[in-house]
């Protein structure tokens, strides 16, 4: 029961910095046509109809790398929980694969100890970090928001991501007292 | 222990690490973290680090091509695209033993050229191309193997941002650099072309066979697949000549593919949610991966030992093709832990000049091209041999019914082609210069 | 030696700014300690991060010493701002010394409280290099024009052109690609990124700069509170006014062999002697800056007044 709720609030997580990530998508794909538009009216040499399109937004998007960049760091943040929970990251195995099941699950168990501590201690230096762009007001260049609030979005999921880790250590101990693994054999592909 | 011993000894730590299972971002991450708590002997260096690192990893504007091409690679699969493409390669190259991989090299060489990352072009085949190849029968390892080194080739094709900053530090000519990259190039794709037909005359079982086609069939299915072309096309126009980034393309391909898959009504929202969610677990760990290995590169640069060791090397006052041969050994070596761009930035100021003052019997500009591309060639090398190879993760990762060590064992063959290409070019410098020689 | 610094930065080693002046002022320091003080460079961001965490990097101690360009991190350096405003500077030593003394007098308690700076230039005249040759402010309509500050961008979008901002390093990469199809820079840099293989039209003004960027040298102050005073006393020997004004001057002095590779290649040089029309396309910007200023509390134009009669009393 917690753990479908726990896999639900990761999906619904996931999802979130997908649609964000086909909103940048889209986005992109505007600014190319309002490029593309106005380039060939430039080239056509009219200017005057160049500069009323742009006027009237019609052109490329201002600030679209800018807001690429801020998007894509909380869409890869919101990813984090979903691979957390799935196990997704990448592994190598040839040693450990001749372990006996429990030594597996012991080391397993470590393995997310180590795990959850770092996303504590990521999450934790990106709340300071979210403070610091904050306090110091430093914004983007063209679209000139603070900072600080691309941050915040990105903290909002690496705190989710650490959440994560921690229940996913709860799971790897309860496996290694019960020996049983029914919840961690999740969708790994 | 001084920073350098430091440096030295996180290496076989991280192994150990890698070895017991850690995740490989975790492991180096791990690994940077207590190293810079060694160096300085207290945490807030490493502390401070992540107030902005793990943000502007993830932010990277040239790395958002990973998502928006894995997602690409995955409305091409929903909308029959990749099938489609593969149906129409195994009309021309199905009834060849191994002729469907040496397409998926192709693919590989061609995908790799334009979005100008090895990392995104493992991803985005391995998302695309290795279900099909497993559907042809391929096995696993020989699958994972071929677009594992299929994902170096890119990097000799222009526009190889490596290459651009290699000129940049070496205050080269990037046109003859580009021109240099081409004849080395051909010679990898021909070498891996040789690998596969070897591989698969070795091991009959490794590829499946499909009885030949009638030239209709082919150019029917060859006509099936140009919605996917003009996408493809657009991509690949659009970024050489100028229209858009490399991102920009990857958006543009996402998109395109989504509208087809969408029209072929392949494209429902639960279809789009499973995307979304695939494109989510992928990048995610991949990302983790990056910002794991920049973690750990910021560590050994500031111990200096990429430093120091080169400059040990070159103080040996060896002859010249052994001072060569070191470096190149080096890179082989230093290609499994580091990223192609970090090692290129922190020892090609110092391995250039000692090289450039050798005497190879050719004038400066030449040993300067030569060697830019022989290192280009080794560093991307290192990205596929055993047993700490990024290509080799990411692709494996995504095959859950091959072991790492099959991957190992297939991706030998591709590595001793790469070796003797490596000897070849040192030997034959004329094959990297002909192209530009007065 | 008693002390380890480590100097981080964005250029690769060879560029003129590492070359001609972190260099020549990190060796100084070491000879003037005799030794003990030992300044590890670190170019090309080795250290980590990207170049607009600079400058937090030298607040947070991740670097002991950093150089920048203050305009990577818009908005939290408003003062600095003053010498980047459009046909504004004319001379690089000049602005680089009332740089340095309106440092002392408003910055050093306010904006650069958190760190240690050790000195402040500008760069020579501010150029641009494009695809298509650029002869009056109408050909800039629509360009994809690459600005290094905020400044800048305001300038290059006040000209019609589509402002993109990115760190200098991002030049080459982006040019050969296509994102961008303009930069602005000054000849110095072009060199070393390429710029002239890139394109192969450049426009620039006689009389005042387009446009200068302002830079800092600056020291993480819990590293230099713990240097003994005497080794204090050599870094301090080594920075400030005086630095800052020959780092500027260097700067400027080094545009003219760049701009001969230019010459020599045959790109296309267009030089505007009467920039009147420009002048009068930018001038929006200044009235916006000042209100902008008071929106903050500063006083925007007292500070243009200060610089220029302190440009103005240079060398008198
Ligand atoms: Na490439
Ligand atoms: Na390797």
């Amino acid at each position: 029961m917690m753990h479908r709720a726990m896999m639900t609030v990761c999906r619904a997580m996931a999802l979130v910095g997908g649609l964000v990530l086909i909103a940048l998508i889209t986005l992109v794909c505007v600014s190319i046509m309002g490029r593309a538009l106005n380039g060939v009216l430039h080239g056509m040499g009219d200017f005057a109809l160049a500069k009323t399109l742009l006027n009237l937004g019609i052109g490329p998007v201002t600030g679209d790398f800018e807001l690429v960049e801020a998007g894509m760091a909380f869409a890869i943040f919101a990813f984090l929980p979903l691979c957390q929970i799935t196990g997704a990251h990448a592994s190598v195995d040839i040693f450990t694969s001749k372990l006996p099941p429990w030594g597996l699950r012991v080391l397993k168990a470590a393995i997310e100890v180590l795990f959850a501590t770092v996303l504590i201690i990521i999450a934790l230096q990106l709340y300071e970090g979210t403070q610091s762009k904050m306090r110091s007001g430093q914004t983007t260049f063209l679209l000139q928001f603070p900072i600080w609030w691309a941050y915040l979005a990105s903290l909002f999921a690496a705190s989710l991501a650490a959440l994560v880790a921690c229940y996913m250590v709860v799971l790897r101990f309860w496996a290694v007292l019960t020996a049983d693994e029914s919840l961690l054999e999740t969708d790994a592909q | 222990m001084t920073p350098l011993e430091i440096g030295a000894w996180s290496f076989p730590a991280l192994l150990v690490l890698i070895f017991l299972r850690v995740p490989i971002g975790l492991a180096m991450f791990s690994t940077g973290f207590v190293g810079l708590y060694l160096v300085t002997g207290s945490t807030n260096l490493a502390l401070a680090r992540l107030k902005s690192e793990s943000f502007t990893t993830f932010s990277n504007y040239s790395l958002s091509i990973v998502p928006m091409f894995l997602l690409m690679g995955y409305f091409a699969t929903v909308g029959g695209m990749s099938q489609a493409l593969f149906k129409a390669a195994e009309g021309f190259l199905g009834h060849r033993r191994g002729g469907v991989a040496m397409a998926a090299v192709g693919a590989c060489a061609g995908f790799g050229a334009i979005c100008g990352s090895s990392l995104a072009t493992a991803a985005t085949m391995g998302r695309t191309a290795l279900p099909e190849l497993r559907r042809y029968g391929y096995s696993g390892g020989f699958s994972t193997a071929t677009l594992a080194a299929g994902g170096t080739l890119g990097i000799l094709i222009p526009p190889s941002v490596i290459l651009v900053i290699y000129a940049i530090l070496t205050e080269q000519n990037i046109a003859k650099l580009f021109l240099a990259a081409l004849a080395p190039g051909l010679l990898a794709a021909a070498g891996y072309m040789l690998t596969i037909s070897i591989y698969v005359r070795l091991y009959p079982n490794a590829a499946g066979t499909k009885p030949a086609v009638p030239w209709a069939q082919r150019f029917d299915a060859l006509w099936r697949v140009w919605p996917v072309l003009m996408v493809f096309l657009t991509v690949v126009g659009g970024i050489y000549g100028g229209i858009f980034t490399p991102t920009e393309g990857a958006a543009v391909g996402a998109m395109g593919t989504a509208l087809i898959a969408l029209n072929k009504g392949g494209l429902s929202g639960r279809v789009l949610t499973e995307g979304l969610l695939s494109t989510a677990k992928t990048t995610g760990f991949i990302f983790f991966i990056v910002l794991g290995a920049a973690f750990y590169n910021g560590f050994l640069a500031l111990t200096r030992v990429p430093q120091e060791l080169s400059a040990f090397v070159v103080e040996q006052g060896f002859a010249p093709m052994v001072v060569l041969c070191l470096i190149l050994v080096f890179y082989l070596i230093f290609g499994c832990l580091m990223d192609s761009l970090s090692m290129i930035l922190l020892t090609v100021p110092i391995f250039f000049p000692v090289i450039s003052a050798l005497d190879f019997g050719m004038t400066t500009e030449h040993v300067a091209i030569w060697f830019g591309i022989l290192v280009l060639i080794v560093v991307e090398v290192g990205l596929i041999t055993p047993p700490v190879g990024m290509n080799l993760f990411i692709i494996n990762a995504m095959d859950k019914t091959t072991s790492m060590i099959e991957t190992y064992k297939s991706v030998l063959f591709f590595v001793a082609s790469d070796i003797v290409r490596v000897i070849i070019l040192v030997a034959f410098p004329g094959i990297t210069l002909f192209l530009i020689a007065p | 030696q008693d002390v380890t610094l480590n100097l981080h930065q964005f250029l690769p080693a060879q560029a003129n700014v590492p070359k001609l002046i972190l260099d020549v002022w990190a060796d100084a320091i070491e000879a003037d300690s005799d030794g003990r003080i030992q300044i590890n460079r670190f170019p090309s961001m080795q250290l980590g991060g990207v170049p607009p965490e600079l400058m937090d990097q030298a607040i947070d101690g991740v670097a002991d010493i950093i150089w920048t360009v203050v305009g990577y991190t818009p908005g939290r350096f408003p003062r600095t701002e003053v010498f980047e405003l459009p046909f504004f500077v004319s001379d690089a030593a000049a602005a680089s010394s009332a740089y340095w003394q309106m440092y002392e007098r408003h910055m050093r308690d306010t904006e650069f409280r958190d760190v240690h700076v050790l000195g402040t230039w500008v760069h020579g005249p501010g150029v641009i290099h494009s695809q298509a040759p650029i002869t009056a402010p109408e050909d800039m309509t629509g360009v994809k024009a690459r600005g290094a500050s905020r400044m800048v961008n305001q300038l290059l979008g006040e000209l019609g052109a589509t402002p993109v901002g990115m760190p200098v390093p991002a030049i080459p990469e982006a040019l050969s690609k296509g994102v961008v199809d303009a930069v602005t820079i000054p000849w110095e840099v072009t060199g070393g990124l390429k710029v002239p293989e890139l394109v192969s039209n450049h426009t620039e003004f006689e009389g005042n700069m387009l446009y200068t960027l302002t830079f800092v040298l600056a020291m993480n102050p819990d590293s230099y509170a713990a240097l003994p005073d005497d080794l204090k006393a050599v870094v301090d020997a080594n920075s400030g006014l005086e630095f800052s004004v020959n780092a500027g001057r260097i700067q400027q002095d080094a545009d003219a062999p760049a701009r001969a590779v230019a010459v020599a290649r045959g790109n296309t040089i267009t030089t505007i002697t009467d920039p009147s029309d420009w002048v009068a396309k930018t001038a929006p910007i200044y009235t916006a800056w000042i209100a902008e200023m008071e929106a903050k509390g500063i006083d925007g134009q007292a500070l243009i007044d200060e610089a220029k009669a302190l440009m103005a009393a240079h060398g008198n």
